[in-house]
This record gives structure tokens, C-alpha cells and sequence, in this order.
């Protein structure tokens, strides 16, 4: 007897429904299963068998053909044990197809039968309530992650009797509760973790983060060792404004598919920070694999992506940062097929000013200007031109550690921050950018118009500071920001000196 | 002397290799260069000598080998280097007069006129912006007293010092440590070039040899050996530049020195020397009135314009430093002097205004240095 579960698979951040259809008839005793299996699919001959076994049921020596439909999408991964193991049953007369109409089943049996979390689930769910599918079953640990898609109703089962159970109507499960919608735009998110009341005195260095994170201008941190430059980093996330419900989805969806939600936590509330050494690969960096998985650069959409002493990476593996900065995501193509990943990230580059680390401190630092010229070369110039923002960390004085001087804390910030993004969205409504750092040449023309006086002020400063056009764009972008969290309309000369110190003087950064 | 000996004299610098003053001196046994030079070819110099000089000698038959005497003596005159040897009336006459003179010096434009008086001026590579500005004050006010300035073309204190004296339309010569034909470093190529046109490089190493480490340090007994007095702007306690001061003190040279803050590393060297007796320069003024014993000019050589800055931006030209301060410093310094606090970004604005009056420089990032106009 012929019968069919619905069932998915993850394709990049995208997902296919699949038809598991399974067929038990007379003949030489056999199990197998065809439509592109990858090896863990093949294997769930053995568990499904063995796992039936221990909850009670024998298979007979029947012929069993499984097909996985649309047969020429190769499937990998654990989640087609329970279909494979609920078709058989329904085959062999256990349970009526009708049960599984209209429901979406996903899950990896144990051989004692207990089901067991699989990757991707959001991804897959959200793609079966886009084709109508009304209910899903899944293993217990993933049922609040389907509950997230509201259109449907989340079930989760613990082991495959009790999914049977429930299947044959002898059991009742109440559908996981689904988080209510906003729940993650308020202010009560995002709050646990590091605060920037905890950084003492380097005014200028947080000046500096808050005008990136409200423009989500990418960030260079350069300064001495044991300056903070990383206490900064971590602490940026904390005044990025919280994530939006459909952020925190697109950034959960990433997790899933990598197989990093927590059980408890089935939806990413706080904004990633990323926080690579620099050892690490290209393919661990961009993405990739046999079976293609998100990188670190994906894995940070949304969020922060820190690379701590940055002359280290690798070159290659920098250049690789270029094609997802200009376009926000990552395009990787394998044999078995091209994916795209999102990769929307704020890059935070810190590094020291020179191999010692003191320039230019010429009490300690005795680097010649030929040297530290090389070391910044060492960082590749297109990454670097993507920085909009460059600022120093000074070595902390003891007075600072000491100082009983109330900090800000990384709420007020964050508040001014909001009020700045508020602005940008108004002003970039139907143009399809977010932030002042996604303005073009031809959007900073028109969104960054200066008055008769700023103009003739950026002239002046263009010949007296040796500004180039590409420093000149930056410039006004970054002046864009800072009037925007000065709540003010019209970019004044104030921005514009401000933005022009965070410039990083075109390579030229030394003297 | 004619050119076909000094061809021969060529060869025997280039074949004899750097660094063999004592080895040169042995093969003098052996008669003039010419003589010298047929020996080797006929391979009979490596069996007259023993030990280390007798593979040196075996290096210099193998040199040989293929080399045309009066070809690459031609083709060196051809790119306009010359060269003098010390039986020569061109000889500098100050070098004459040290131990250990080069045996013979290569130079491109032209040596410094005896008549006139000679002044090295020397000094850090890494200095301060104080260096700068006073190696410039006396890079202006030496070439205009009508003084030839001695330098050896390094980064900082040296080029600083060379390039306002040749501004001013001074003399001046470049000792360098690699063939003179050679511009080293690079980014001084165009003090190099004018050297070449209105002033001098010169060299005891044959054109084409590279720069090491270790011909710098006998440079500088040619650049004291050279000057009637060494000034020394900014040194750091070892530095190279107090060696060029150990071959002045040798030499029978006078020592000038630059006092600076006790607390500035580039300037303890300085004000050790002073304490140890060398002369306190003061103003370049004051310099040229006990070096020149006759010069006159009683009014100051360099003029610096008095700067009366109005508001914040006075305020902050007076806190300003010679040694870059970071901004947040500077804020800090503000806040403490004026007993008002004041917001970065107006910090930013007034400072930018200075730099782009040239009153400030901005150096590395968010770090500012005072600049005075000169």
C-alpha cells in the first residue's frame, strides 16, 4: 500500500517541501530508499528499523520502496527519519493516511525511539505555512521553534510511540505555545549582557561607536594593547537598537539551518556578535562545504562581526568580506548548487597602530615610519576603504580606572540611537536602504545636499586637509549620522568636523 | 693624477670589496694600482699573500675575471659620478686631516668649497615635531649666513635640516652610506635631486653598492670629518648620531647640542652632551654669532610670525603640544586649564579650523600637534 508524508529540507536559507512516499508490498524482502539520498538519509533504513523494533513494532519481511519526491533535489540531513518511520506504519495499515493530511513531519529517531532535534526547522515550517500546510509535528525539543510561524500549529512528540499516539487519536498534545508577536521589540531584550557604563573615561572612543552603530557605519578601532579595543566591540550590540520581529526570524533562520538555537531560546532576540580569530578559513569565514553551510559572516547578519587585531587575517581571507560588505550577502556556488546567504553585518576592525603597538608614543614606540606603513599595508586596502569610521583607543590612565564617574549606560545611548534610525527610516522610505552607511555616490548626492556655507566650508577643508573624492563621499555619509543624532535636518559645519577627524586620512593615516 | 690611474684606483675599490681599509693599505706593497691590476689578471696576486688576505685576493682575481678598466671607469663619469683620492689637490682638506681618511671619496654635484665654512647638522631619524621645526630654523638660518651644512640624508632631523637649506638656496652635501649613485631613502628623492643640481653626494663606497646597517656608522666620520662643527638637534642616548659626536670629539671637532625636555627621550642625548661640555644652542642666531666670531647679524635670521588667536581656538592653540596630543588630552587639558567643559564635536570643529590654517597638524588619527609657521 502506497503512502505519502510531507516533509522539507533546507536549500541555503531557503527551503523545499518533500514527499516522502513510501510503499510496502509482497515480494523479496528489501528497504531502500532513492530520490538523491545523501548517507545520513540512506541510514535512516537502520534507525527507523531498529526504532520501530523497540516501540513495538516488527517490521515484515515485505518489499519497502521509499521515494523521495522531487527526486532530482539532492536531500541531506536527519529530520526524513520520522516521515520514513510514519509512512511504513501507514503503509503496513498502523495509521490512516487522513491523520497526516495538511501536516508537515520532521525529526530524528533514536534507536530507542526517542526523537531528536534536527537542523532547520524554522526555515522548513515557514515554508510549509506558506503552501498551506496546518499543522506540524516535530520533535519535542523543536516544537517552540515551528510554534514561531503563527499560521500553523506546532506539535511536538518526544519519541515515536508517542508521536503514534497522538497520529492514531489516542492522545491529545497541546500545540506549543507560539511567542507573542513584538515580544522582541521591547526594551526588556537585549539588556542582559556586557553595558558600556562599564568602560571608564575614552569619551571619544565611544562618541565614535555611537555614531557607527546609528549609521551602521563599519568601524576601525586602532590603539595601543590593553587600550579596550575589544571590551568596545562587545559592547556595541548592546546599543544597536533591538531587533525587529522579522530581523530576529531572518537571523533565527540562519541559526536553525547551523543547528544553533538553543532549545530554550527558540528565537535569537539579541543582535549576534561574532568574534572570529584570525586562524580562521576562508570556507569558515564565507560559507561553504560539501554540503554548503552559513559562515561567520552570515551567522553575524544583523549584527556585529569583530575582527580583533586585523593586520593578522589572512589577505585572502579579508578580500573575502568585500563582495558581502558592497552587497550585503554571500553567493556561494558548489557542484551541487548555487545558495545565497544573507550577510548584513557591522564590521568592527580593531588592530594596533604599529607592530610594537605604542605609535605614536614616541616615548615607547620605535617603529620607523617605513615599518608602520608596512604593517597597515598588511590590511587590504578595499576592506579598509569600507571603513567608514576610524578612531583611536588612548592607553587607559589609572585616573580613569578610578575615576567614581558615573558612565553612560548602554540604554541612554541606545536611545539616541533609535532616534537617529528613526530619522534614516523616514528619510530612506521607499528607496530600499536602511542606514546612512548603504548610500551610493548617487544617494549621498541627494540625501546629503549641503547649504551654500557647508559647501564652501568642505572646500576649504577638501585643499587644507587633502581630502580625495573617496574620503569626501565617506565624509558626508558619516556627517549624515552625526546630524541625524543631533536631531538635525541640515548637515552644519559642526558635523562635517567631526566626520572629517574620523576619516583615516586615505592610507596616508602616518606621518 | 690622469684618468687612466684614476680608472685603475676605481677598479681596485670596486674589486677590493667594502670594508678593507687595512687590506688596501697591505696591497700598497704590491706598487700602484696599474701594477696591481696586471698581477691580478695574470692570477699571480693570491699566491704572494696568506690567510684571510689571500682569499680576498683570490675574490678580487675572480672580479677581474671579464672586468674592463677604462669601460666602467667611463661609464661611472658618464652618470656624473666623479672620483678624488687623497693625493688630489679636490681632496676635502678637513678629511686630510683625520685618522682613518676614505681612501678615496665618490661624489655626484660638488665636495664643499674650503673657504667657506662647514656646519653637520644630524640628528634622529624617528623625531619629534619640535625636532622638525628647529632643524628647519637652522636648515634656513646656516644657509642664509652663507654656511655649507653637512648631513647624511636620513629620514627626520637630517632631511629636514638639508631640505630648508637647500630651500634657502644654501650649499649643502648628502654623506651617504651606499654608492652614491644610489637615493637612499627612497622618499628623500627629491632633496636627492637637488643635491645633485645645487649642492653634493658624496660617498667612500663605489657607485651601485646598496645600503647596510653596517656602512652607516663609518659614514659618519666622513659627515664630522667634513664640518668644522657637528650640531646635534635631537638624539636619543644610543643612537647613531652620538657616534657621528665620538668622531667629531676624535676629529677635533666642536659639538653643538639642542637641549630639550628631561622627559623627552629624543632629547636626553642632547642634554647629556651639553652637560658633558658640548655647546648650548640656544637660537641660531647666537650660534652663528660665537661659530662666525665676525657675523654681524645682529637681527633675527628666521622670522616667526607672533600668533594672537581669538576665543576657543586661542585657548586651544596654547594647550597644543610639540609632541602629538590625542584628542580626548586635549579635551581633558581644556577642561582642567579653562574650568568649562566643552562637547567633542566642537572640539573637532575648532581644532580642524587650526589645522587648516596651519596652525595644528593632524597626525596619526585623532592626535594633534602644535605647528608654528615659519
Amino acid at each position: 500500500m502506497l503512502s505519502t508524508i510531507t516533509s522539507g529540507a533546507v536549500y541555503g536559507v531557503h527551503s523545499h517541501l518533500i514527499q516522502v512516499e513510501v510503499d510496502v508490498s509482497q515480494g523479496l524482502p528489501c528497504f531502500q530508499i532513492v530520490g538523491l539520498p545523501g548517507s545520513e538519509v540512506r541510514e535512516a533504513r537502520e534507525r527507523v528499523k531498529v526504532a520501530l523494533k523497540n516501540v513495538g513494532v516488527r517490521l515484515p519481511p515485505m518489499c519497502i520502496n521509499i521515494n523521495l519526491s522531487p527526486a532530482d533535489l539532492p536531500k541531506n540531513g536527519t529530520m526524513f527519519d520520522l516521515p520514513v518511520a510514519v509512512g511504513i506504519l501507514i503503509s503496513l495499515g498502523k495509521l490512516k493516511q487522513e491523520m497526516v493530511r495538511d501536516m508537515l513531519l520532521l525529526g530524528e529517531l533514536g534507536l530507542s525511539g526517542e526523537l531528536k532535534p534536527v537542523r532547520g526547522v524554522l526555515p522548513i515550517v515557514r515554508e510549509a505555512a506558506a503552501r498551506g500546510i496546518k499543522r506540524c509535528l516535530l520533535p519535542a525539543q523543536n516544537a517552540g521553534e515551528g510554534a514561531l510561524i503563527e499560521e500553523l500549529l506546532s506539535v511536538g512528540a518526544g519519541d515515536v510511540s508517542e508521536a503514534v499516539a497522538y497520529l492514531s487519536g489516542e492522545k491529545q498534545i497541546p500545540p506549543a505555545k507560539s511567542l507573542p508577536a513584538g515580544v522582541c521589540t521591547g526594551e526588556e531584550c537585549g539588556e542582559e549582557g556586557p553595558d558600556f557604563a562599564d568602560i571608564n573615561g575614552q569619551q571619544g572612543l565611544k562618541r565614535a561607536a555611537e555614531v557607527a552603530a546609528a549609521g551602521f557605519h563599519n568601524l576601525l578601532v586602532i590603539g595601543a594593547p590593553g587600550s579596550g579595543k575589544t571590551m568596545l566591540a562587545r559592547r556595541i550590540p548592546s546599543i544597536l537598537p533591538p531587533l525587529s520581529r522579522e530581523e530576529s526570524l531572518e537571523v533565527s533562520t540562519i541559526y536553525s539551518i547551523c543547528g544553533r538555537l538553543q532549545p530554550g531560546e527558540p528565537l535569537k532576540r539579541t543582535r549576534p556578535f561574532l568574534h572570529p580569530h584570525h586562524t580562521v578559513t576562508d570556507r569558515a569565514m564565507a560559507g561553504g562545504g560539501r554540503i554548503p553551510m552559513p559562515g561567520v559572516i552570515s551567522l553575524a547578519h544583523r549584527g556585529v562581526l569583530f575582527l580583533d587585531e586585523l593586520p593578522e587575517f589572512k589577505r585572502e581571507t579579508l578580500d573575502i568580506l568585500r563582495q558581502p560588505l558592497e552587497d550585503r550577502q554571500v553567493q556561494i556556488a558548489r557542484s551541487s548548487g548555487s545558495y545565497v546567504y544573507p550577510a548584513d553585518f557591522m564590521l568592527v576592525g580593531a588592530m594596533n597602530p604599529c607592530p610594537c603597538g605604542y605609535y605614536p608614543d614616541r616615548e615607547r614606540c620605535r617603529c620607523t615610519p617605513y615599518e608602520v606603513k608596512r604593517y597597515l599595508n598588511r590590511v587590504s586596502g578595499p576592506v579598509l576603504d569600507r571603513m567608514d569610521i576610524c578612531v583611536e583607543a588612548l592607553p587607559v590612565a589609572f585616573s580613569d580606572i578610578t575615576a567614581l564617574r558615573q558612565e553612560e549606560s548602554s540604554s541612554r545611548i541606545r536611545g539616541r540611537v533609535m532616534a537617529a534610525r528613526k530619522r534614516q527610516e523616514r528619510r530612506f522610505a521607499g528607496t530600499g536602504l536602511h542606514f546612512n552607511a548603504d548610500m551610493g555616490v548617487g544617494e549621498v548626492e541627494r540625501f546629503c545636499a549641503l547649504g551654500g556655507e557647508q559647501l564652501r566650508y568642505m572646500e576649504r577643508m577638501f585643499s587644507c586637509m587633502q581630502l580625495t573624492a573617496r574620503a569626501y563621499h565617506r565624509i558626508l555619509k558619516v556627517a549624515r549620522t552625526i546630524a541625524d543624532l543631533e536631531g538635525s535636518e541640515r548637515i552644519e559645519e559642526i558635523h562635517l568636523a567631526e566626520a572629517i577627524c574620523y576619516r583615516q586620512s586615505d592610507r596616508k593615516y602616518w606621518v | 693624477m690622469n684618468e687612466e690611474e684614476k680608472a685603475y684606483i676605481h677598479w681596485l675599490c670596486q674589486a677590493a670589496g667594502t670594508g678593507n681599509r687595512s687590506f688596501l693599505r697591505s696591497l700598497e706593497a704590491f706598487g700602484t694600482p696599474r701594477e696591481l691590476y696586471r698581477l691580478t689578471v695574470r692570477g699571480g696576486l693570491s699566491g704572494k699573500l696568506s690567510g684571510r688576505c689571500k682569499e680576498k685576493a683570490a675574490r678580487m682575481e675572480q672580479f677581474t675575471k671579464g672586468y674592463d678598466v677604462a669601460e666602467s671607469y667611463e661609464r661611472m663619469v658618464k652618470r656624473g659620478i666623479r672620483l678624488v683620492t687623497q693625493k688630489e689637490e679636490a681632496y676635502p682638506k678637513r678629511l686630510l686631516k683625520i685618522s682613518d681618511k676614505p681612501y678615496v671619496l665618490y661624489y655626484a654635484g660638488s665636495l664643499p668649497a674650503e673657504g667657506k665654512k662647514a656646519v653637520a647638522l644630524v640628528g634622529a631619524r624617528e623625531c619629534t615635531a619640535y625636532g622638525r621645526y628647529m632643524a628647519a630654523q637652522f636648515g634656513t638660518a646656516l644657509a642664509r649666513a652663507g654656511v655649507q651644512l653637512v648631513s647624511g640624508m636620513a629620514r627626520g632631523i637630517d632631511c629636514v635640516g638639508q631640505e630648508s637649506a637647500m630651500k634657502e638656496g644654501g650649499y649643502s652635501v648628502g654623506v651617504l652610506g651606499c654608492g652614491a649613485d644610489i637615493c637612499y631613502p627612497r622618499e628623500n628623492r627629491e632633496l636627492y635631486e637637488a643635491l645633485l643640481e645645487r649642492g653634493g653626494v658624496c660617498s667612500e663606497y663605489p657607485p651601485g653598492v646598496a645600503p647596510r646597517a653596517v656602512f652607516f656608522p663609518p659614514r659618519n666620520r666622513i659627515i664630522s670629518g667634513l664640518s668644522d662643527a657637528v650640531l646635534v638637534i635631537e638624539a636619543r642616548v644610543k643612537s647613531g648620531t652620538l657616534i657621528t659626536v665620538d668622531m667629531a670629539l676624535e676629529q677635533g671637532r666642536e659639538v653643538y647640542a639642542l637641549p630639550g625636555r628631561v622627559t623627552d627621550p629624543l632629547s636626553c642625548g642632547c642634554n647629556r652632551l651639553i652637560r658633558q661640555g658640548a655647546g648650548l644652542l640656544a637660537s641660531p642666531e647666537e650660534f652663528l654669532e660665537e661659530f662666525l666670531g665676525e657675523y654681524q647679524g645682529r637681527e633675527k635670521c628666521v622670522q616667526t610670525e607672533l600668533i594672537f588667536l581669538e576665543g576657543i581656538r586661542g585657548e586651544l592653540f596654547s594647550l597644543l603640544d610639540f609632541t602629538p596630543l590625542p584628542i580626548q588630552e586635549l579635551q581633558r587639558r581644556y577642561e582642567e586649564k579653562y574650568q568649562k567643559a566643552i562637547a567633542l564635536p566642537l572640539l573637532f570643529k575648532e581644532v580642524l579650523e587650526l589645522c587648516a590654517d596651519g596652525h595644528a597638524g593632524q597626525v596619526a588619527g585623532n592626535y594633534f600637534v602644535k605647528i608654528i609657521k615659519t
